[in-house]
């Protein structure tokens, strides 16, 4: 993938770019863009797992802050408020698609019917060692959408349970029993492409 | 504490760090596999934070909304070198920084014509902007059948000539807004051609 | 003793042998769960789309020759094909054509240099891709459809409520009985013809440099159509209340603008071309 023009000269810090954008320079712009591009567009393709979407996603994340970095007075750092634009941008189109996604409630329901059945012959295959950055991110696709969001939020993201909770108008302890459950399945996804590729090979 | 009540626990003490939890998984190598394979799957939960990167349209995009909305100033022009930086993919530079160079802006959606028109300052680029690069694309397709890369090299050439005669326009006529939106929608056409030159490959 | 002859014709029987496609068909099944990702990455041949009976995907790929493999991947709800070229194949012998049954709500990704990509009766979101190939959707509902061709002809025929997104440099799109939120064509030299009445009160935009842009719509479709080429004549076959206000000047012959139908439900229709011509057509109520 490209790179923006990077800015000339020395890195500015980023209190320096902030200012700087606020008053309108372009550099600035892209200086921060730069910075944090990659943090908002993962967040976005993780919760969507639509690579155009991501994109429209994080591009309206970012024009929604410079529309209002005039008001940052840095009371938080920027990255975190970024962070949670980010989050709502989502959360917002979500619902517009009338996804079943942001209601964690939801995703009780549907749950055991969204796992795929495999037999495997009753054998069950360990889930040792490390785990494949490219499998987790399938795997994490793969998930309902509900799961998907809260994983994403509190375990790649870093967001604590009251924070997501608040984010996402549930209880923590729902937030807290979500999340556990999103986990079984990653761990259940996980272990059938393990065991598949087992499978696989010994047939092979 | 059996096994079932200490899967439930985790949900509220995700570390199974309670004294009961400990004792359970000192007995249970079952549940101690789940709580291991747990873990493994938070910790590599961080590898997929920023682990992906937008397509340069994403930034193109904001910088030409931010233009339209008095944002932003103009920048003063950039004239990349178009050198072997970026190795096999370094004509998606040049394809990104032509729409940068002649105009700053790319844009897929439709903006309102007006507000493009209170834009200065259309910077002209030093050297043709569809002259860049068409050689690297060209090399990019040799491999391809006589037919396709025939494909190829005529959509080049209408594609440029589009942009050209857009270019026309917009330079007897800066404030025409339907002009320039001509000449960024050729340009988004060139990038195309060069996503899709780059996008097939033989082994 | 063999004579020389006889050498000869078992010298060319070895040759013809050799070189007979050694085609082989594959078939792969996979089950998945509600929305699924299924995506075929095919450089040479075709691949066509359309719903399975359950939950469900069946691969079924015909390859023509020894030259190509197919290498398929499940993750958990995603599925990926790869054609895998193997030394020495070209656009013959490496082509595998694909058929492929998905869930009606499968989210796909298609992709192919030359082939045929053809996807019906669906409603996940689809992306297909592919410089020369020939696209043709239909029978589409509620989905995402972006299409992306450099001279392959795109058909695209009953997308309802459709996000539709079309880049097609020199290939002709065809549009009928197309509506959604959003509707947009983007072209080079492509002809862009549209058969429909702008409906569901979304965003139309055709725009093609030097191609010509035909729409052909009933005379009851309410929209708000604007049309203008920079050096192409624009014909307007349908009455239009006049707009008091638009971006650009209304020249006569090079543009025209206004409004039919109930403007509270209108949708928004953008025609432009460089230099190809713009026709607003009414469409005869036989049809």
């Amino acid at each position: 993938m490209t790179e923006p023009q990077q800015l000339k000269g020395t890195e500015s810090s980023e209190a320096e770019l902030i200012e700087r954008a606020k008053l309108g320079d372009a550099e600035a712009f892209q200086g921060l863009y730069d910075k944090h591009k990659r943090r908002v567009y993962s967040l976005c393709l993780r919760m969507t797992a639509n690579t155009a979407e991501a994109e429209d996603l994080a591009q309206e994340a970012f024009l929604q802050l410079y529309r209002k970095i005039a008001t940052f007075r840095g009371e938080s750092a920027f990255s975190t408020w970024l962070h949670r634009l980010s989050v709502n941008v989502v959360l917002m189109h979500l619902r517009k698609k009338s996804l079943p996604v942001v209601s964690l409630e939801e995703t009780t329901q549907g749950a055991e019917e969204d796992s795929p059945k495999k037999d495997f012959g009753g054998e069950d295959v360990a889930l040792a060692g490390s785990i494949d950055r490219m499998q987790l991110q399938r795997a994490v696709d793969s998930l309902p959408p509900g799961y998907r969001m809260i994983f994403v939020l509190h375990d790649i993201e870093g967001y604590e349970h009251n924070e997501i909770a608040k984010i996402a108008g549930c209880s923590i302890g729902n937030s807290k029993s979500q999340l556990h459950k999103a986990r079984m399945k990653l761990r259940d996804l996980l272990k059938m492409n393990r065991a598949e590729k087992a499978g696989k090979s010994r047939a092979g | 504490m059996n096994c079932v009540e200490l899967q439930q626990s985790l949900a509220e003490a995700e570390d199974a760090s309670g004294s009961e939890q400990r004792a359970h998984l000192m007995a249970c190598p079952a549940c101690s596999a789940l709580v291991r394979e747990l873990n493994l799957i938070v910790a590599a939960a961080a590898q997929l934070q920023a682990a992906d990167e937008p397509s340069p349209r994403v930034w193109n995009s904001i910088e030409f909304a931010l233009r339209q909305e008095g944002l932003i100033r103009p920048q003063r022009p950039v004239v990349s070198s178009f050198s072997a930086r970026w190795g096999a993919a370094r004509w998606l530079v040049p394809a990104a920084a032509m729409l940068l160079l002649a105009l700053g802006i790319y844009v897929r959606r439709e903006s309102p014509p007006n507000q493009l028109a209170e834009q200065v300052s259309v910077t002209l680029p030093a050297a043709n902007p569809s002259e860049l690069n068409d050689e690297d694309l060209l090399q990019e397709v040799a491999d391809n059948e006589p037919a396709m890369k025939l494909q190829y090299a005529e959509n080049l050439r209408q594609v440029n000539e589009s942009i050209r005669e857009a270019q026309g326009v917009v330079d007897e006529s800066p404030n025409d807004a339907e002009a320039r939106r001509s000449l960024m929608d050729a340009y988004h056409q060139k990038s195309l051609l060069f996503e899709m030159a780059m996008g097939r490959s033989l082994p | 003793m063999v004579n020389k002859r006889t050498a000869k014709l078992v010298a060319i029987g070895a040759i013809v042998a050799g070189t007979l496609v050694a085609e082989s068909k594959k078939e792969f099944h996979f089950a998945v769960g509600p929305r699924a990702g299924v995506s075929v990455m095919n450089p040479y041949g075709s691949i066509s789309v359309k719903p399975s009976l359950n939950n469900t995907v069946v691969v079924n790929a015909v390859l023509h020759s020894d030259k190509v493999e197919v290498d398929n991947n499940q993750n958990g709800n995603r599925v990926d094909i790869q054609s895998h070229l193997l030394a020495g194949a070209d656009s013959d012998s490496g082509r595998v054509d694909y058929e492929v049954l998905v869930p009606a709500d499968a989210s796909i990704t298609l992709h192919s240099s030359t082939g045929s990509l053809r996807a019906e009766k669906l409603h996940g979101d689809m992306s297909l891709e592919g410089a020369g190939a020939a696209v043709d959707v239909r029978d589409v509902s509620d989905a995402h459809v972006h299409v992306k061709t450099m001279n392959g002809p795109v058909n695209l025929d009953n997308i309802k409520n459709g996000h539709v997104e079309v880049d097609s440099l020199s290939g002709e799109v065809t549009m009928r009985g197309v509506n959604g939120p959003l509707v947009q064509v983007v072209s080079t030299s492509g002809r862009i013809n549209y058969i429909g009445d702008f409906g569901n009160s979304g965003e139309y935009r055709l725009t093609s440099h030097s191609g010509d842009i035909e729409a052909t719509i009933p005379e009851w479709t309410s929209a708000d159509v604007s049309a203008r080429s920079v050096r192409g004549e624009v014909h307007d076959d349908i009455p239009l209340q006049p707009k008091n206000h638009t971006f650009f000047s209304i020249d006569k012959g090079r543009a025209f603008a206004g409004t039919m139908g109930r403007v509270a439900v209108s949708s928004t229709v953008v025609l432009r071309t460089f230099s190809g011509k713009i026709h607003l057509r009414k469409r005869s109520e036989n049809k």
